[in-house]
């Protein structure tokens, strides 16, 4: 592997979902299952199986306020450091040019 | 025993052998980050991608009784996984959505220098064109295989050679033009 | 009554083009060029969203510890950038949309230098007291335009510290210009003209 695909690799390395990704997930199937056997036996445990997915919902709902902020705040820093990148580079362009056009003048 | 407990406990699948698919939940705990992965490489939005990679295992739980083997479900996920984020993203792209969320993530930078490369890149591979986004990230990310590639995406493997030539190619001009850096090929 | 009016009216002018001078948008029709773009990068960074960005800049890394002194005292930080695939995708008229805002009193050009291969650059400051107010980058060339806009106080010294940083190489230390003394290509005819003509 070149240098250059080994950045490619280090920069599309796995990241993870919610911390409750699994939880809600299972919540959804059993709720799905439920809903698919559904007949007398089966409609309070779907019951149940919605009640969990809201206890999973409500509780997951605060951390994951919590957790967009910090993602907004996150992506708010990228994009403050790529326009920071920018800027410099450019600044930098326009010096080298400014050089250039006075090595030309001389 | 809660009814709920039962219910979740009646979609686990246990059968025996050195083989064995493992239970439905430890599926979705062992390849969450494998689907969640190849969702937001597509959709570059944290709760569109989680909500993709959930309709993946609810797909993978009614299919549950046709996957073969470990290999067949890690190869079963990242099929269903590329094809579907590659249709939520041309929809997405056909709403011309667009907000701060759907722009760069945090990555977990594992290297000390140039976190603005890494920044880059997984934008620029965002920007690619699907088919050489979707070979750059099962090769880059996923690790992959010409030929695992190639039948996930049900394309010849020349095909796929050639889609990886040029998104690099693409990839390292970029880089090269907007950060001045040097490609080290 | 006249009087009053008169001195309102007065004191009006008088305010007006400092407030219309400050004023500096990216202009809106720059954003159909995305279309034509093979890449584009769009970062709007209001002062809030720039608060909470700060947030998560870490002490600790230098070049994020250099931004964050940077942003303290800034209202915003706006970057349109276009890569095009081929030559011509974006014309005269959408630069000028942009010149013509830092046509005020306020706004000086530092900076400006044409090259021979078509490339077209210029910095703007907004004179505020004896601090800058705001930077404007202008940077035109044949298959890509980038416009940077930071609004709030920043000094020479901060853009200098800028670059040495974030894998750019260091800048010579930014001078405090009165007025344009950087040496400039000829400008074009087409450019001489639009000035005239506003």
């Amino acid at each position: 592997m070149t240098p250059f695909e080994e950045e490619l690799r280090q920069a599309l390395k796995r990241r993870e979902p919610a911390a409750d990704f699994t939880a809600r997930v299972m919540a959804r199937a059993a709720a799905e299952d439920a809903k698919r056997n559904s007949g007398f036996w089966f409609s309070w445990r779907l019951g149940l199986a919605t009640a969990a997915v809201a206890v999973l919902t409500l509780s997951g709902g605060v951390a994951y306020k919590q957790h967009e902020r910090s993602l907004k705040g996150m992506a708010a820093k990228r994009q403050l450091l790529i326009a920071m990148r920018i800027t410099g580079t450019k600044l930098q362009l326009v010096q080298e040019r400014v050089k250039e056009s006075e090595q030309e003048a001389q | 025993m809660t009814a709920l407990l039962a219910a979740t406990r009646s979609i686990a699948v246990a059968r025996d052998g050195p083989s064995a698919l493992p239970a439905f939940a430890t599926a979705v705990e062992t390849h969450k980050a494998m689907v969640y992965s190849i969702a937001w490489q597509f959709l570059r939005d944290r709760i569109a991608a989680d909500e993709l990679a959930q309709d993946v295992f609810l797909q993978l739980h009614k299919s549950w009784s046709r996957i073969e083997s470990p290999a067949h479900l890690t190869f079963w996920l990242r099929k269903v996984a590329t094809h579907r984020a590659i249709d939520a993203a041309r929809k997405r792209k056909a709403q011309a959505e667009s907000s701060l969320e759907e722009t760069d993530e945090p990555t977990v930078l594992e290297r000390v220098h140039d976190s603005f490369l890494s920044s880059y890149l997984q934008r620029m591979v965002a920007s690619l064109p699907e088919k050489q986004r979707s070979v750059i990230v099962l090769r880059y990310q996923e690790e992959m295989e010409l030929e695992e590639i190639a039948k996930v995406l049900d394309m010849k493997v020349s095909t796929v050679k050639t889609q990886i030539s040029r998104a690099l190619d693409l990839l390292r001009g970029k880089v090269s033009r907007r950060l001045g850096k040097g490609t080290g090929q | 009554m006249k009087r009053s009016l008169l001195k309102l009216a007065i004191v009006a002018i008088a305010v007006a083009p400092v407030w219309a001078a400050e004023d500096f948008k990216l202009p809106v029709s720059l954003e159909k060029l995305a279309e034509r773009a093979t890449e584009t990068v769009d970062v709007t960074l209001d002062q809030s969203t720039l608060a909470l960005a700060s947030g998560f800049l870490s002490k600790n890394d230098p070049d994020e510890a250099e931004v964050k002194k940077l942003i303290g005292k800034l209202k915003g930080v706006y970057v349109r950038s276009f890569e095009f695939d081929k030559e011509g995708q974006y014309s005269k008229s959408d630069v000028d949309a942009v010149r013509t805002q830092l046509k005020g009193p306020n706004w000086s050009r530092i900076v400006g230098v044409k090259s021979i291969k078509g490339e077209n650059s210029e910095i703007y400051i907004l004179k505020n007291g004896d601090q800058i107010g705001g930077l404007v980058v202008l940077d035109a060339e044949p298959k890509e335009l980038t416009i940077v806009h930071i609004d709030g106080n920043i000094s020479p010294d901060d853009l200098g510290r800028l670059s040495g940083h974030m894998g750019i190489p260091e800048l010579g230390k930014a001078k405090k210009n009165k007025s344009d003394k950087t040496p400039q290509a000829k400008p074009d005819k087409d450019e001489e003209q639009s000035e005239k003509e506003s």
